[in-house]
């Protein structure tokens, strides 16, 4: 795990959001830039429940724990991996999901909860940034073709999911 | 000729005691190794030389194994190797016939071909065709939940139904939640889910006994102040106390302004006081102010293990509770010193009996196979509670290789215990309670048709207070504050007691709906009516199950008409013409008026605890306080029986003129004892035995005075009494944490292990002191300014009491004797005083 006392150490903190009236004049990036550091302390709020409601809160499953304490140990590479081991999409949902995993954080019984939507966020542009996310074909295929309807993020995930099994697969 | 093993699957520390226990000389773990390799290979190490890692990781294991070995009593590998001191839950005869001949396997279970299948499916797992280049193996989940991985009776759905249920008064809720529980089709988690109830003669609801009369059979489960926070522990007590049943005080003493009613008439008081090995503020105080005294002889989910608990809980409050200092971590011995026999805990009980005549006592043993015999043992030793404890209970700091691999089922010893007790026309005679994960009306009702009436609930009751079972326990930072010290995480307690009590209505509401489903209308009509009222499930979820034999548990014995098979009649203590009746006459002008009295009585070695029944009576008028010193001035003359003085209250001041058996002074309370040889004896006082072994075992204050030596174990667990002895046998001061010893002779191997606190000075100890101390705790060292009048004090005294010719030696030329002392000290103790004296003087300046 992380830092045991950390979530008596810190406090819950994001990154602020840019000016809105810049914001309107772009498509780039929500929040104004956060140090490294400060994404480590907000991993190191975790406390690695026995039981992690986070886990269980999160429609995907993530193993929300673990990569807390990648990020915490600063191995985004390892992040990476336990992220996209349940989510292929980390950048989407690391900016628009509801966060039911905070919302059933254990740490939010009595304080803010962990900030896993920021972390998750971080660790997918980290990624991206250090050269993780990469294609990766299967060496072997089926040999099956199939076709996805719509690209939006829900037909990419079933082509990301289809491609793991192995299957050829084309969106359209 | 050695065996070395090479295997992938030897990983954690119960891999390597099983195979060494079955014979193997070494192991080499290559999985292990080749992981830590690839782990430094992916950074996920901090650091990076593999040697080094490797080392550690051995060293790990050893370290495990050494804990394992001491649990089980046995000092050296050697004496393991091949000991097979396991029993197996869950292999087929096929295989234990076959590798683990004569090792005890009570239920059968898979073949050779489960488990080719089960490695078969693991490799699969490795050697998949998914993409290597993310291929991540399964999360596990033994010790943590996970969505995918191995099933546990509480996660994220049962934690949240029972706090919403309990905190809303919510039955349906909790229906939801019992359901959920119940309901392990195929992971099948415990015994008792493969067990189903029998179809019978239904009865109505009102005709079955009220919830009320139910409460009194509920227990809370031996927690101490210490391992969790006061909130929490008194949470507990006043919910307990409210509806007439029981909570337990743990090891860990209790502080005495919880004996006190509130205004509100809530009561924090622990109806159960534990007497666990440590004896950490067992005094006559304590033990009088409980309605139950429960002998813990070890721990369900961790057998053979004491109460560990780290420095940084012992806080101030903390310390003073269990009469240790602060900041110095407490280790409770794995045996009781004062048991080595059945004999020996029938004296316990005896003098228990004798220091609080209204308490029931309980014995604790845990579920193992034999628990039968022991059980019926401890019946004949005169315990009127017998609480089996099972495996799956209390684990939240317990190391983890005994979370999963030590301890067993409450299923199988209640079951045992039972039946034996039944066999032996015992069972009438005895209360029969068990603990261990019970969570819902149908555990219940399984525990009480396979023999026990009575039932301990803990982690149930923590989960109602808040618990979210974090498992960080053992590191003091428990976020809701339970499990914790930090006072700034106990303010986040927000448990209640009427959650608590809601959980108990519930329990026994869902309890009685079985019991008019099974058409019993009382507890003890259901009591151990096992094959008449359940049997194995019809259909059982897999075939590996089938293969269990799970008949001998339901199996139900004849019993005699005139002893029956629950608890029908109190046990004969005997109590009823103890010295202590005769002494209490005589002392009635100090009981009721605190005026002095004196008396002269015969001893003899039948006498025993003699003091113990008088000490009560002290505590139950005066409390802890007691009565000024010397106010019970009484003279005794002849040979005293074991537990002379045994919990001796202050104002007691006994003078024995002859000798004393074992288990002198045990848990002294403040009570003077002073012994001498009789007056027509001839010998030298300070080169024979005069009391015997384990003296002052647990004192917690009070004053001692021996002209003569003490046999072994002298002063051990001694937290706060002082101490003037002629020599002692082996084992002198271990697990000391408080007080002084004076020796003026010589002392055994051994002395001051494990002592955390206390000093012990060792008059002429010679150059072979050393060896004969253990080091590991202590640094000897000559006696500094404030050490040389004390010691002058206490050694006069000596003198004055007792006649002693060797003090008087001593005494009589003091510049030229105080030289020749040795101060035992231990470090730890040493640190704190003078980390205090600093702050004193800081204060002061």
């Amino acid at each position: 795990m992380g830092k045991p006392t950390g979530f008596m150490e810190f406090n819950r903190e994001l990154p602020e959001t840019r000016d809105t009236k810049k914001r309107l004049d772009d498509y780039k990036e929500l929040y104004v830039e956060f140090p490294e550091k400060k994404s480590s302390q907000q991993a190191a709020r975790c406390m690695d429940c026995g039981i992690p409601f986070c886990h269980n809160g999160c429609p995907l499953g993530n193993n929300i724990p673990e990569f807390n304490d990648a990020v915490y140990q600063s191995n985004w590479k390892l992040a990476i991996g336990i992220l996209q081991s349940t989510n292929n999409f980390p950048e989407f949902t690391g900016r628009i999901c509801p966060a039911p995993c905070e919302a059933s954080c254990v740490l939010g019984i009595n304080k803010p909860p962990v900030a896993i939507e920021h972390i998750e966020k971080i660790i997918a542009e980290k990624a991206f940034e250090l050269g993780y996310i990469q294609a990766n074909p299967p060496k072997i295929r089926t040999g099956k073709l199939v076709a996805v309807v719509g690209s939006g993020p829900a037909g990419l995930a079933a082509a990301a999911q289809l491609n793991k099994a192995r299957s050829y697969c084309d969106c359209v | 000729m050695g065996i070395i093993i090479e295997a992938g699957d030897a990983i954690e520390v119960h891999h390597f005691a099983t195979l060494i226990g079955y014979g193997i000389s070494a192991v080499y773990p290559y999985m292990a190794f080749e992981t830590i390799r690839q782990m430094v290979k992916e950074r996920l190490l901090k650091r990076a030389d593999l040697a080094d890692l490797n080392n550690n990781y051995t060293k790990a294991i050893g370290n495990g194994l050494l804990k394992v070995m001491s649990k089980m009593g046995i000092s050296t590998l050697q004496s393991y190797q091949g000991a097979q001191i396991f029993e197996i839950i869950g292999l087929g005869d096929e295989i234990v016939e076959r590798c683990f001949p004569g090792t005890i396997s009570r239920i059968g279970g898979i073949s050779f071909d489960n488990l080719a299948k089960d490695i078969l499916a693991r490799h699969q797992l490795a050697f998949t065709h998914a993409n290597p280049n993310n291929h991540r193996l399964p999360v596990g989940g033994l010790y943590q939940w996970k969505r995918n991985g191995e099933a546990h009776l509480f996660n994220p759905e049962t934690i949240h139904y029972l706090q919403q249920s309990t905190r809303r008064g919510d039955y349906d809720l909790y229906k939801k939640y019992a359901h959920a529980i119940n309901e392990q089709s195929e992971k099948a988690i415990t015994l008792r889910s493969l067990f189903d109830f029998k179809k019978r003669e239904p009865v109505s609801l009102s005709e079955v006994e009220p919830a009320e009369s139910i409460f009194k059979r509920f227990a809370t489960g031996a927690m101490s102040f210490g391992s969790i926070s006061h909130e929490a522990h008194s949470t507990l007590a006043i919910a307990m106390n409210r509806i007439g049943a029981k909570s337990n005080s743990g090891e860990g003493g209790e502080d005495p302004i919880r004996y006190e009613k509130k205004a509100n008439g809530d009561w924090e008081r622990s109806a159960i006081k534990q007497v666990a090995s440590g004896r950490f503020g067992v005094s006559s105080y304590y033990l009088t102010n409980a309605k139950e005294l429960q002998i813990k002889i070890a721990q369900g989910a961790k057998p053979g293990e004491g109460g560990q608990l780290p420095g940084h809980k012992v806080d101030e409050w903390i310390g003073r509770v269990r009469h240790s200092t602060p900041g110095v971590g407490l280790i409770s011995p794995p045996p009781h010193h004062d048991i080595y026999s059945i004999e020996d805990l029938a004296q316990l009980i005896f003098d228990l009996k004798n220091a609080n005549r209204k308490a029931r006592i309980n014995v604790k043993l845990v579920s193992e196979a034999g628990v039968g015999t022991v059980a019926a043992g401890v019946a004949k030793a005169m315990a009127d509670v017998i609480l089996i404890s099972g495996a799956d209970g209390g684990t939240g700091a317990s190391p983890l290789s005994s979370i999963r691999h030590a301890g067993l089922p409450w299923e199988l010893g209640v079951a045992e215990s039972h039946q034996t007790l039944v066999l032996n026309n015992l069972r009438d005679r005895v209360v029969l309670q068990t603990d261990g994960q019970i969570r819902t009306g149908r555990d219940l009702a399984i525990a009480t048709l396979l023999g026990a009436e009575e039932w301990g609930i803990a982690t149930a009751a923590l989960v109602v207070e808040g618990c979210i079972l974090m498992r960080k326990c053992h590191l003091n930072t428990c976020p809701v504050g339970i499990a914790t010290q930090n006072p700034e995480l106990r303010q986040l307690f927000s448990g209640d007691p009427d959650h608590v009590i809601n959980l108990f209505r519930f329990l026994a509401e869902d309890l009685r709906e079985m019991m008019a489903k099974l058409g019993f209308r009382s507890v003890n009509e259901m009591v151990g009516q096992s094959s008449d009222a359940m049997k194995v499930k019809d259909i059982l979820p897999t075939k590996k199950l089938e293969s269990l034999r799970l008949d001998k548990i339901i199996q139900r014995i004849p019993e005699s008409d005139e002893h029956g098979i629950f608890h029908k009649k109190n046990q004969q203590h005997l109590i009823k013409e103890v010295l202590d009746r005769k002494l209490i006459e005589v002392a009635k002008p100090s009981l009721n008026s605190r005026e002095v009295s004196v008396g002269r009585f015969e001893i003899n070695n039948t006498d025993r605890a003699v003091g113990a029944m008088l000490s009560n009576e002290i505590s139950k008028k005066y409390d802890g306080d007691g009565l000024p010193q010397g106010t019970i001035r009484f003279s005794f003359r002849g040979s005293a029986g074991q537990s002379f003085g045994a919990f001796a209250a202050s104002g007691i001041k006994f003078a024995l003129q002859g000798e004393a058996n074992d288990y002198f002074g045990k848990g002294l309370s403040g009570g003077q004892l002073i012994v001498y040889p009789d007056r027509e004896s001839s010998f030298v006082p300070h080169e024979h035995t005069i009391i015997g072994n384990v003296a002052l075992y647990g004192a917690t204050s009070g004053e001692v005075f021996v002209n003569g030596i003490a046999g072994e174990r002298f002063a051990v667990r001694n937290s706060g009494a002082n101490a003037v002895v002629e020599g002692v046998g082996d084992h002198g001061c271990e697990y000391m944490t408080g007080g002084l010893v004076v020796i003026l002779g010589d002392t055994g191997k051994n002395f001051a292990a494990g002592m955390s606190g206390g000093i012990a000075y060792v008059y002429n100890a010679g150059s072979q002191f050393a060896s004969l101390c253990n080091m590991e705790m202590i640094d000897l060292e000559p006696l500094d300014f404030e050490d040389i009048s004390l010691l002058k004090q206490l050694i006069t005294k000596h003198m004055k009491f007792t006649g002693s010719k060797r003090a008087e030696t001593i005494i009589s030329d003091w510049a030229d004797h105080m030289s020749l002392f040795t101060k035992v000290m231990p470090r730890e103790y040493k640190a704190v005083l003078a980390s205090r004296k600093g702050v004193q003087l800081k204060q002061t300046a």
